[in-house]
Formats: C-alpha cells, structure tokens, sequence
C-alpha cells in the first residue's frame, strides 16, 4: 500500500541505465535483476529523491511529454508501488 | 544495425599481464595486449568510481591471470562498492578455499570461467603445463562447495579433439555444472609460434563438429559456444541451407556485421589504456583516469569505424568474389582477421566456410 503523504526514496545501490531513445534498465547488483522502463518512467525514478511531491512530479510529467494519458495519477501509483515491491524505492525509517 | 548504448554496459578489465602459466595457446603474451605494466590498485579503483557515474552494471577480470594479483580482493571490493557485478575468466590453479569463501562473500559473482582442456592430467597438461589439470580441479571443486557459478572453457586443439567426449561426462555428469563453453585454438599470441601443432586442420574440424554436435544433443542446452567447431557447425549449416533453398538473406548478411562487442562493451590493457576489445588491443582508444570514457565512447573515431563495418559489402573484398555463401555470412571476427591479414576491415578466413570445403572440410548433418 503506497502511503498517503509521502513518497519512497529510490535505493541508491539500483543502477538507472539510460540506454536508448530515453528508455532505462533499472539494475540492481544484489540480485542481478533488471527491468526496462520507458522515459516517462525515468523521469519519475529521478525525481523520487525525497524532496519532490507527487503532485509537482505529476505536473513536471505533464508538460513535458505529449500525449500523457488521462489516468496518469494511477499509472504513476502503480510503478511507484512496483517499485517499492522490488525493493528498487523504499520509505525512510 | 542495433543503436549504440549511451555508455558501455560492460567492461573486460585485464587487471593483471602476469601469468603463473605459459599455455602453448594463450591469447594474451606476445600479442599487442602484452605490455609488461600492471596499474597499482589505486589506479583501478579511481577507475571503478567513472564505471559507476557511467552507469556500467558489469566488469569482468581478466589478464593474464587475475588471482596473481595479491590485491585483487580490494579490486573486487571496489567494483562492489561501486554497485557492478563481476566475472572472472581464470586458469583456476590459484583458486584457495580462502578465496572462494571471500568471492561467494561479495554475492555478487555472476560467473566464474576456469580453464579445463581434457578429462586427463596428460591431455589437459600437454599445453596447459605440468599440475595443471589438479590444481585447476580442485580449484572448480572450492568454488562449487561455496555455491559459486562456476562454468569451464573448453579450448579444442589437437591433443584434445578425441577427449570431447569425456571432456563433457566430466564435466557435466561428474563435476555437475550447469554448462561448458567451447572455441578452439586460434592464430593469435602464442599459438603463432606453432600453430601447426595446435590448431585443428579442416578434417580435424570436421570430426569436431560431429562429436560435439552429438554432444550438444546428448545433453541439450548445457554446452555453448560462441565461435569454434560448434558455433561454425550451426552457423555453416543454416548457411547452407539458406544457399540451397535461395532463402533471403537475413541479420543484414553479405556485411561485415560479425561483431556486435563493440555496441556494447570496452576493455581495458593492463596499463590502463583503453581498447575496443582485448583481442583488438592494438586499437588504442585513451587512458583509464586521463580519458573520459563517455566520451571516446560516444565519439571515438576508431570506435566509430568499427561499428560502421557493417556497412562494408563483403562484394568489395577479392577474397570473396564468386562465393556462393556471400549473402548469408557476416565476416565473422574482426580481431581474427587482423590477427591472420593485418587488417581489421576484412572478412576473417579462419571463419570462411567456402576455404574450409576447398581445404577438405564437411560440413556435419545436425543430429534430429
């Protein structure tokens, strides 16, 4: 369950591969895994360094990709829980 | 043609240029990569902390030999730090119980490549040297009893070309690994001084082929190659096949598209200098700490022409003119052929289906 207020830190130990065209791997050495993002994604993973809120990352999505789909709130809750399922983002304790 | 990568992915390091071996085939001495200089740990680690800004998610050690470095664990150590994972190509005599307690401790080995050419201290010991095989054998059996991934290359040369069969009960049915991988003594280093007693002729080749292509069915998926008998036998065959069905060409064929490296990975000599590959290692791109490695990445010229060789025709190379395979082949490895002509941009013999038939070579059925 993502927490109300606040957003996770990404884990610093995940390596963020921008690779082609804007699209990344995120890496993490600890377990070798590795999955591919698409740029706005990686826009989001640079901004979950807990500062930014959710709103203005929402906002910053908004102008700066066209086409940015109406559900994008949800979508961008669900990667970030995804995120936090991998052990990829956490929340400070 | 596949993009090129904003930085590399990986990086083959060769962090040592010495040797406790002198096998009769090593790739490394009297070859370009052969420079007598081995950069002090520091250097490395300083270099580590670039692989880390530039996102590179893995390094291989390599040398020379790699445990003759007393300080390799702080290497490691560093790689680690720096959020990489390793492999290491090794003859594995060095390889303690100690060591692999500390490799098995970082938990980030990916791979763990040791050196076994023959089931028997005699075969395995003819080229490798005298001691060889045991202490490379009980160097497998401490990786293994930490639970590394240990894997085994197999080089095929003469002396070797009847064991394969034992080769692989050993090393699959006894030894149990997942998997071995296999090439053949090529004309590069050392085996430039007597390639006639090492190399396989083309009938030699051929009795490769079979066996191993038997092997390949028998235990299926668990022996791999990149090039050498096996890898020639699967590519040569569906080129043939292509040729008498007049199917299309396909992955861009009839170009010097052979080597896809240098889209994704660099190494680094044992000086510090920065080559495309470690067997190209003649083709200096800059220095380690000195160089920006984005940079010569993204922009070096000799970097640039390597990729661009796959808009070479191989209908420009006299060497193929009337080849009936033209349209199916990629002119295989460029060090290759560099290593036989002295030229990079060229379709490499050694891996030339039409001269290893004129030379009385056959092409095997694939076992169904």
């Amino acid at each position: 369950m993502m927490h109300e207020c606040s957003l996770p830190t990404i884990n610093p130990q995940v390596v963020c591969r921008e690779e082609f065209d804007g699209w990344a791997i995120l890496f993490d050495p600890d377990s070798g895994k590795a999955f591919g993002i698409n740029p706005v994604a990686v826009r989001i993973w640079k901004n979950l360094d807990g500062k930014t809120k959710k709103e203005d990352i929402l906002q910053e999505l908004k102008s700066s990709f066209s086409e940015v789909p109406e559900n994008i709130e949800s979508d961008f809750v669900d990667f970030v829980r995804d995120l936090v399922e991998k052990g990829f983002a956490g929340y400070e304790v | 043609m596949p993009a090129v990568m904003s930085t590399p992915r990986s990086m083959e390091l060769e962090i040592t240029g010495k040797c406790n071996l002198r096998c009769r085939y090593c790739s490394h001495f009297d070859s370009p990569g052969d420079v007598g200089i081995d950069l002090p740990a520091e250097e490395w680690l300083k270099f580590f902390e670039e692989l880390n800004r530039c996102a590179v998610i893995r390094v291989c050690f390599s040398g020379g030999e790699p445990f003759c470095r007393e300080d390799l664990r702080e290497l490691i150590e560093g790689a680690v730090r720096n959020r990489m994972r390793y492999r290491i190509l090794t003859n594995g005599t060095l390889i303690s119980e100690e060591i692999a307690e500390f490799l098995a401790s970082t938990k980030r080995c990916e791979s763990i490549q040791v050196s076994i050419d023959g089931s028997s201290e005699e075969i395995n010991d003819s080229f490798r040297g005298r001691g060889t095989f045991k202490k490379a054998m009980r160097g497998i059996e401490f990786l293994k009893s930490y639970g590394l991934p240990v894997t085994v290359r197999v080089t095929i040369h003469k002396k070797n070309l009847e064991d394969l069969e034992n080769i692989a009960k050993l090393l699959l049915d006894d030894l149990q690994l997942p998997s071995f991988s296999t090439n053949s003594a090529s004309y590069m280093g050392l085996c430039r001084t007597n390639p006639e007693e090492i190399q396989l002729t083309a009938k030699e080749q051929t009795r490769a082929m079979e066996t191993l292509l038997i092997l390949d069915k028998k235990y299926k998926d668990r022996i791999m190659a990149m090039a050498g008998p096996l890898a020639e036998a699967k590519i040569w065959s569906e080129m043939e096949e292509s040729r008498c069905m007049n199917l299309p060409s396909k992955n861009y064929g009839g170009h010097l598209t052979g080597c896809g490296c240098v889209r994704r990975e660099l190494a680094v000599r044992s000086d510090g200098i920065i080559v495309p590959c470690t067997i190209l290692s003649h083709i200096e791109l800059g220095r380690i700490n000195r160089d920006d490695l984005r940079t010569i990445w993204r922009h070096h010229p000799a970097l640039r022409s390597l990729r661009d060789r796959t808009n070479i025709s191989l209908q420009d190379y006299e060497f193929c003119k009337g080849c009936a395979y033209i349209e199916y082949c990629t002119g295989s490895c460029p060090a290759m052929a560099y290593n036989l002509i002295g030229q990079v941009n060229h379709p490499s013999p050694d891996s030339c289906l039409r001269r290893f038939l004129e030379e009385g070579g056959r092409l095997p059925e694939i076992p169904s």
